[in-house]
């Protein structure tokens, strides 16, 4: 077993390779009448490493990543004289970040992560040739002889597919009632292997060769049942306009099956099969080289200690600190400025301030941060903005209605008298609003809006799903490579969470003391 | 001169008079008591003075310059002038209780007149000296007496240095002892030559009124129904007889 970093591209004979590329740049370049890329310039490609093994995971924590699509990326980038650089996101919404600007935060190159061709995303986004074959597998436990076919799944067999792929479709259809969709790849195997809440798994073949046959924690106590069903091609999608790198990497694939670089690659990850021969004799009209070197292998070590993850989860806990920090202050000034609005503005503003608040506490804030970084660009290019600042102004928009309606509170708890004592004075209303009433109406809403604060600083993990790396993505990603370590990696987060919210919680208590009843003798 | 007129008020609501027809004045230095049965709109009457309420018909003119118009909405400006004017003191006190006893007497000249935090403290002290609460400038309302309280309000009025001063039933929400207290210190006010603000004071204790105020104003139900000096409006037998025998212990 040898593992290997994934960055820089392996070489498993490097002359060859290296006169590979100096050959295609040689070709390449007067033909497209312009200078190579610059061996500094990125290929940036969208993925999901929560997806995990075998297409994008970790070995070592504190390491690179590693996977079969890693390495293809690094294969493909290397041909194009750039470097790979694996940008984040979750995996349903991948192409979409190919709408936002290509060198703009979370701007990608390519989505490169098990896409199967799909003709939806066929419509607005362009793909190259396939580079990998993949088939449905049916994996069962081994000692399961109840199901040594795929037609013993009739027998009311539960079966767990990941959720929206391929694979849920099909049992979806063909085994309806015994579907049970889940969104973690990992989490399947672990049921069948335990024989819990699934018996039979069903999912694209390379996550199943991984855990049937490399993976050491399944390996044994798996099977697959019956041949892959349903062939159907990864591709790797990019803008339509990107005709010019779309023309480089399906040169790259191709070169790739015709000098045997791929089927090293995906043998290494026990990836090559018949399949992938009749890809590359469809795509090069001939079949790859007889290679006879010993094949390597790969393989996750597990057996880890949750110490080396314990900054990986502070500088993460610290993302939380500061979404939770800059969005609330706007979330009350916001939040005070539609409090007063309702209250003391004109008649006509009223209605629109309370429609904002009842929208906005009548939609989930995931929905609502999904709006901000998927839709806003698509109304206008400039509406892009950079997750970190989405996250905080999705933050801020979503607590703002909350807030508004405990200073309304507030301010509706204030007496008349005293705006008309203000007012008498001869103080305009917004000197008397600012002098006498939002300051009695901010002590009243110290204990509420505090608890807000708490609330917010647990919402901050909502922000995963728009790609920002706060402590509950990280716990996830960190959980993803350290399977061993769930139980410690959970409890160790959940710490994480209470030490920085209980202190919160304290000073709650004593604002509330000190400040919530105010100016009544004791 | 007079600091106050009020020509043909009338305020409506659901087709009924509060106040029908009312006209009077208010000299500048002149201390008026204004006294009808409860309910009679003498509180309306105030709120109108200062805009704190709109009427239907009528204008209300202060100083001569300043102008509220039955049925329109007097421009900001014009309120806060009037305002700066004619202060106001009400049957609750309405301190600002988040506030220090000084800091209720020093909003006035910090956030109307603009002055600076020095100078509206040496006004703010100067005017709590006045009226007996010298000692409790740190203290909060909550901590003050009820008639405690509504001296300091007297003091907070009187520091934006109005022309002249409502007050609506100030005592009535006051045991005697302290509504004697309060009443002492409004008479103080009174004859002091050198303040020169005029007083209009609606209030049921008619003793107190014959002792302090020049002339008295009689409403009923919404008319005026007198006006005139003191002594003959509070006569056994005067125009307030009706209502103030049963009303009015003293
Ligand atoms: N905002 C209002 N809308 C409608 N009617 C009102 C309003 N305010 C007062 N009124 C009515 O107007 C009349 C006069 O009320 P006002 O408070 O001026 O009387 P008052 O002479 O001050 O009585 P009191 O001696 O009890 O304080 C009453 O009949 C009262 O019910
Ligand atoms: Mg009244």
């Amino acid at each position: 077993m040898s593992i290997e970093p994934a960055f820089p591209y392996p070489v498993g004979s490097g002359g060859r390779l290296v006169w590979a590329v100096t050959l295609c740049i040689a070709i390449v370049a007067p033909v497209a009448g312009q200078e190579p890329a610059p061996a500094t310039e990125v290929l940036r490609f969208g993925t999901d490493p929560t997806g995990g093994a075998p297409y994008i995971f970790k070995i070592d924590p504190a390491g690179p990543y590693v996977g079969f699509e890693v390495e293809l990326a690094s294969y493909l980038a290397h041909k194009l004289g750039r470097r790979a650089v694996p940008v984040e996101g979750e995996w349903s919404t991948l192409p979409e970040l190919l709408d936002k600007p290509r060198h703009g935060e979370k701007g990608i190159d390519i989505v490169l992560n098990g896409y199967e061709q799909r003709d939806d995303l066929l419509q607005h986004y362009a793909a190259t040739v396939p580079y990998y074959v993949y088939r449905l597998q049916l994996v069962a436990h081994a000692e399961d002889d109840s199901i040594q076919q795929w037609s013993d799944l009739r027998a009311g067999k539960r079966i767990g597919v990941l959720e929206g792929s391929v694979a849920f479709d099909y049992c979806q259809r063909r085994y309806p009632g015994q579907v049970l969709p889940n969104k973690d790849v990992a989490i399947m195997f672990e049921e069948v292997k335990r024989r819990g809440r699934v018996d039979a798994t069903v999912q694209d073949n390379p996550a199943c060769a991984w855990f049937v046959f490399q993976e050491p924690v399944y390996r044994g106590h798996l099977k697959i049942v019956g041949e892959g069903r349903q062939p159907g091609f990864y591709v790797i999608y990019l803008r339509k306009d990107d005709l010019q790198l779309k023309r480089q990497l399906d040169d790259a694939i191709r070169d790739g099956f015709r000098d045997g670089t791929l089927q090293r690659l995906y043998s290494k990850y026990g990836l090559w099969n018949a399949d992938q021969q009749w890809l590359a004799w469809s795509l090069t009209g001939q079949f790859p080289p007889e290679d006879d070197a010993p094949i390597e292998t790969l393989s996750s070590s597990g057996g880890g200690s949750v110490i080396p993850l314990i900054p990986k989860l502070l500088q993460a806990a610290g993302m939380t600190v500061f979404l939770s920090v800059a969005s609330f202050p706007l979330a009350m000034l916001l939040g005070l400025l539609i409090a007063l609005g309702r209250v003391y503005g004109p008649s006509w503003l009223a209605a629109p301030l309370t429609l904002y608040v009842e929208v906005i506490r009548g939609t989930p804030l995931m929905l609502q941060l999904y709006f901000l970084f998927f839709m806003m660009p698509k109304i206008h290019p400039v509406l892009a903005l950079d997750p970190l600042y989405t996250g905080i102004l999705g933050l801020a928009l979503n607590y703002a209605a909350y807030e508004a309606e405990n200073y309304r509170a507030g301010l509706l708890a204030i007496p008349r008298g005293q705006m008309e004592a203000a007012l008498a004075l001869g103080m305009t209303p917004l000197t008397a609003l600012r002098t006498v009433i939002v300051p009695q109406a901010m002590r009243i809403v110290i204990p509420p809006v505090t608890n807000d604060f708490i609330a917010l600083f647990k919402d901050t993990s909502v922000c995963s799903v728009i790609l920002i790396t706060e402590l509950t993505r990280r716990y996830n990603e960190l959980y993803n490579f350290n399977r061993d370590l769930v139980v410690e990696l959970a409890i160790l987060t959940a710490a994480l969470y209470l030490l920085m919210s209980y202190p919160l919680a304290l000073v709650a208590r004593t604002l509330e003391r000190r400040w919530g009843t105010p100016h009544v003798p004791r | 001169m007079a600091i106050i007129r009020i020509h043909h008020l009338v305020k409506q609501s659901g087709g009924h008079r509060i106040l029908d027809d009312v006209s009077l004045t208010i000299a500048q230095g002149q201390v008026a008591g204004i006294v009808g049965p409860s309910g009679s709109g003498k509180s309306t009457l105030l709120r109108c003075i200062v805009g704190l309420e709109p009427f239907d018909h009528g204008e209300v003119w202060v100083h001569g310059r300043w102008q509220i118009r039955g049925g329109v909405t007097a421009p900001r400006d014009t309120l806060l002038q009037l305002r700066r004017t004619v202060g106001m003191v009400f049957q609750q006190f309405h301190l600002f209780p988040h506030m220090t006893v000084l800091r209720n007497v020093m909003a006035g000249p910090l956030h109307v007149q603009g002055k600076s935090r020095a100078e509206a403290e040496t006004i703010a002290s100067h005017w709590l000296e006045r009226v007996g609460l010298k000692d409790k400038l740190s203290a909060y309302p909550a901590q003050l007496s009820g008639g405690q309280q509504q001296r300091v309000a007297i003091a907070r009025a009187l520091a934006v240095q109005p022309q002249a001063l409502l007050f609506d039933e100030p005592t009535s929400a006051l045991d005697p002892r302290m509504a004697a207290e309060v009443m002492r210190v409004i008479d103080d006010l009174a004859d002091d030559p050198a303040l020169q603000v005029a007083m209009v004071i609606v209030s049921h204790d008619l003793s107190a009124l014959r002792r302090i105020a020049d002339v008295v104003h009689v409403l009923d139900r919404g008319r005026l129904v007198y006006s005139g000096p003191a002594d003959e409006a509070l006569a056994p037998n005067g125009p307030t007889a009706h209502f103030t025998s049963s009303e009015q212990p003293r």
